[in-house]
């Protein structure tokens, strides 16, 4: 019927005898009409106004690509089940009616369903599984977000609570990022494209973003459903910046969500989880500062003791001089003493063998590495600012070495 | 986690470096010389500062970014 009512019209043409405009219009009316019915189509509300006194209602029914207007009659609009308004999507049963006077072509709509929650859900289990298959969720591939970040992306509408809200959490926590605004349409026509070229953008646009935040309020699933598309999942894929993913309420769970490298139960918690608190890094400042004079008070603590246990220190301050003593007195009472008390000499001297290997063992070398010098005059270590006189020359001992002085005043 | 390249004049070096330091002093205080530990010292107590500085005096900065473009 379709073919046959074709070739007529070309028949008619090569035989150069011209159609008016109402008889190519009746033939386009015959084949649109004839062909098409009844048909199903599914696609969002857009533009939906409601004419009064008579009540039909017009609207353009629509998808990422098309668009085609629909006219529902007043006296079926009472069989929805529904209230129509915009960014709906719907099922709809109808068919193709062609108005002559303006040439243009309409679904006349028979009946209408809400393209309901059971298919959207259906639609996004199937997604969700086929995402799963290919790996995308996988969490080899989250990327982990900068503890301390510079520059966010935050991919949101412009206007609303959204943005308000996120910017007054960040103001609180940690103002000292770069906050880049990406305004987009977060729902309806448009949306999707908009959402994936606002991530593409934050990726090639040349500022180094540490972490890209895609937001959006509550709202329903239809609502939402701009972040259940395979081309935002798959543009938060392949994003090389991470991506937090903060749409709608803690209880709405999208496929953004799984797909991004973290997810944020809202906006708002999204800036918590990205963003340190300053209160809690002063705090932990305030420790650091304790710790750090803590640790050095406890050293020259340190240092001042064991300068006091050299000063005490009778191999420093009397190096050898005793031990020669004692070594003498010993001798002198092994003679006294004669051979009866042999052994116990041999233990006195094994005694004072060892005690002066100890006793050289403290060498003040280690002090010396630490900042400190000690004075000698005439051989003898000088603890004591009364044993100097004025004029007094003395050596002065370092670590690496000795330099000469002479005292000025007492 | 830390950045692969961090801005010098950014909260984060500073905090690092202070970090950085208190291990340091923790771990081997007993190896240090008492210059150094003063040094280190002051090092900390001027890290401190600016950290805190860049914590009270930062200002959210907002840009917009022209999609259309």
């Amino acid at each position: 019927m379709y073919i046959s009512s074709m070739n007529d019209l070309f028949h008619n043409t090569e035989d150069e005898q011209p159609l008016t405009v109402s008889e190519i219009t009746g033939y386009i009316k015959e084949t649109l009409e004839k062909n098409f019915n009844e048909i199903y189509v599914v696609g969002e509300i857009s533009g939906y106004k409601r004419a009064f006194p008579s009540g039909h209602s017009y609207f353009n029914l629509k998808d990422e690509k098309a668009s085609i207007s629909c006219n529902l009659w007043s006296f079926r609009y009472n069989y929805l089940k529904f209230t129509p308004k915009d960014g709906k999507k719907v099922l709809i049963r109808g068919r193709i009616t062609v108005y002559e006077p303006r040439g243009s072509y309409a679904i006349e709509v028979m009946s209408m369903t809400e393209f309901g929650i059971g298919e959207l859900q259906l639609a996004f289990e199937k997604l969700k599984q086929k995402l799963i298959e290919e790996g995308l969720f996988d969490e080899k591939y989250k990327k982990p977000i900068p503890e301390f970040p510079d520059n966010v992306a935050i991919i949101t509408s412009e206007t609303g609570a959204v943005i308000e809200d996120f910017k007054k959490v960040t103001r609180k926590r940690y103002p000292l990022i770069n906050l880049y605004l990406f305004p987009v349409l977060v729902q309806g026509a448009g949306s999707v494209e908009s959402v994936c070229r606002a991530i593409r953008k934050a990726n090639s646009c040349g500022i180094d973003f540490d972490v890209i935040v895609v937001a959006r309020g509550g709202g329903s699933i239809e609502d939402l459903w701009t972040f259940n598309e395979e081309a935002v999942a798959r543009e938060v894929f392949a994003s090389k910046i991470p991506v937090v993913s903060a749409v709608g309420h803690e209880v709405d769970y999208t496929i953004c969500d799984f797909v991004a490298d973290l997810r944020a139960p809202t906006p708002s918690a999204a800036a918590e989880m990205i963003l340190p608190d300053k209160n809690e890094l002063l705090e932990r400042l305030k420790n650091y500062e304790y710790t750090l004079k803590s640790e050095v008070n406890d050293r020259i603590d340190f240092y001042k003791d064991s300068l006091e246990r050299i000063k005490s220190n009778y191999a420093f301050n009397k190096p050898r001089d005793i031990l020669n003593d004692f070594k003498i007195r010993l001798d002198e009472m092994s003679e006294e003493l004669g051979k009866a008390a042999d052994d116990r000499i041999k233990y006195f001297s094994n005694e004072l063998n060892y005690k002066e290997r100890i006793l050289s063992s403290i060498s003040p070398e280690k002090t010396l590495k630490r900042g400190f010098a000690y004075v000698v005059r005439n051989g003898k270590v000088i603890s004591r600012k009364k044993e100097l006189t004025g004029g007094d020359e003395v050596e002065i001992n370092f670590q690496d070495g000795r330099t000469n002085a002479e005292i000025r005043t007492k | 986690m830390a950045k692969d390249k961090i801005n010098k004049d950014s909260f984060e070096f500073a905090y690092r470096k202070l970090e950085k330091i208190l291990e340091q002093l923790e771990q081997n205080i007993e190896e240090k010389s008492l210059d150094e530990i003063i040094e280190n010292y002051q090092e900390g107590l001027k890290l401190l500062k600016v950290c805190r500085d860049k914590l009270n005096e930062a200002e959210l900065k907002i840009e917009k970014i022209n999609l259309e473009k």
